[in-house]
């Protein structure tokens, strides 16, 4: 991969087609999480805790109320983040080298959005508790993958700073 | 909230500042609100600032200050108002992955 960089108004990486694959993959396990949250299931709920947190820390009754009013639209709004990363992606995971992707300002922010809740999500998994945990690396792969994420993410910051 | 590797933070004293956060206007009669961020274990230093630069439009030192004040307090007051602004508030953060909350101001 190469990091973000300004083109034609917005901007342009470069990925390669595993790399295009890895993060298809990613972001559609993360729409299947939010779709089954949505749908009530228990064991998707829990997980998305961190991605949904609570609204009201020290009022359940408000807490409860805000949860039915604002969830749906809020799971709606990131499965369409992880949708903006995924679609971007297909051509090329399909190709057979590496290709340039390009991303308006807004798709930007909606990749570090999808990237940020991914990192929550495996960030759980690898049981980053607390500053400073690194994580159990159970499996290997996905304490890698947390750390390429966060390069990437820490890239869009950057590149949506203007390259400072 | 974690940095990258290489990520170093200035280390350079920030200027001081005072508690200032965005104000929205309010009859005198209704309850304050606040919306606060928490810390987390997950989120990027640079993340987390570059969230509060964009979306509070908070200048770039007073960002950098809530966003220490967040790592190190383990909360941080970004803005006060009536409910429904702050639950906008804490709706978006949300959108961006932060863990926000509404308050009461108690008086």
């Amino acid at each position: 991969m190469r990091g973000f960089q300004p083109h034609d108004g917005g901007y342009q990486a470069v990925f390669e087609p595993y790399e295009a694959k890895i993060l298809i993959s990613l972001g559609e396990q993360l729409q299947q999480l939010l779709a089954d949250g949505l749908g009530g299931n228990p064991a998707a709920d829990e997980a998305l805790h961190r991605v949904i947190p609570n609204a009201y820390r020290d009022d359940e009754e408000a807490a409860r109320e805000w949860r039915e009013l604002s969830r749906r639209g809020l799971i709606e709004r990131k499965s369409a983040f992880a949708a903006t990363m995924t679609t971007g992606l297909r051509a090329i995971a399909d190709g057979d080298g590496p290709a340039p992707l390009s991303v308006t300002e807004g798709e930007a922010i909606d990749w570090m959005r999808a990237i940020g809740d991914l990192r929550l999500i495996l960030a759980d998994r690898l049981g980053i508790l607390v500053d400073g945990d690194e994580g159990a690396d159970d499996p290997p792969e996905a304490g890698d993958l947390y750390r390429w994420l966060a390069w990437i993410q820490d890239d869009l910051v950057r590149a949506l700073d203007g390259g400072r | 909230m974690v940095m990258r590797d290489n990520g170093a933070m200035t280390a350079a004293p920030l200027p001081a500042l005072d508690n200032q956060v965005v104000v929205t206007p309010q009859h005198a009669a209704e309850v304050p609100w606040r919306t606060v961020v928490w810390n987390d274990p997950v989120n990027l230093m640079s993340y987390v600032s570059w969230v509060f630069r964009r979306h509070f439009g908070l200048d770039e030192a007073t960002a950098e200050q809530r966003m220490l004040q967040v790592h190190n307090d383990g909360r941080a007051i970004l803005a006060e108002g009536n409910r429904e602004q702050m639950e906008r508030h804490v709706e978006a953060m949300h959108e961006y992955g932060l863990w926000a909350s509404v308050e009461r101001v108690e008086r």
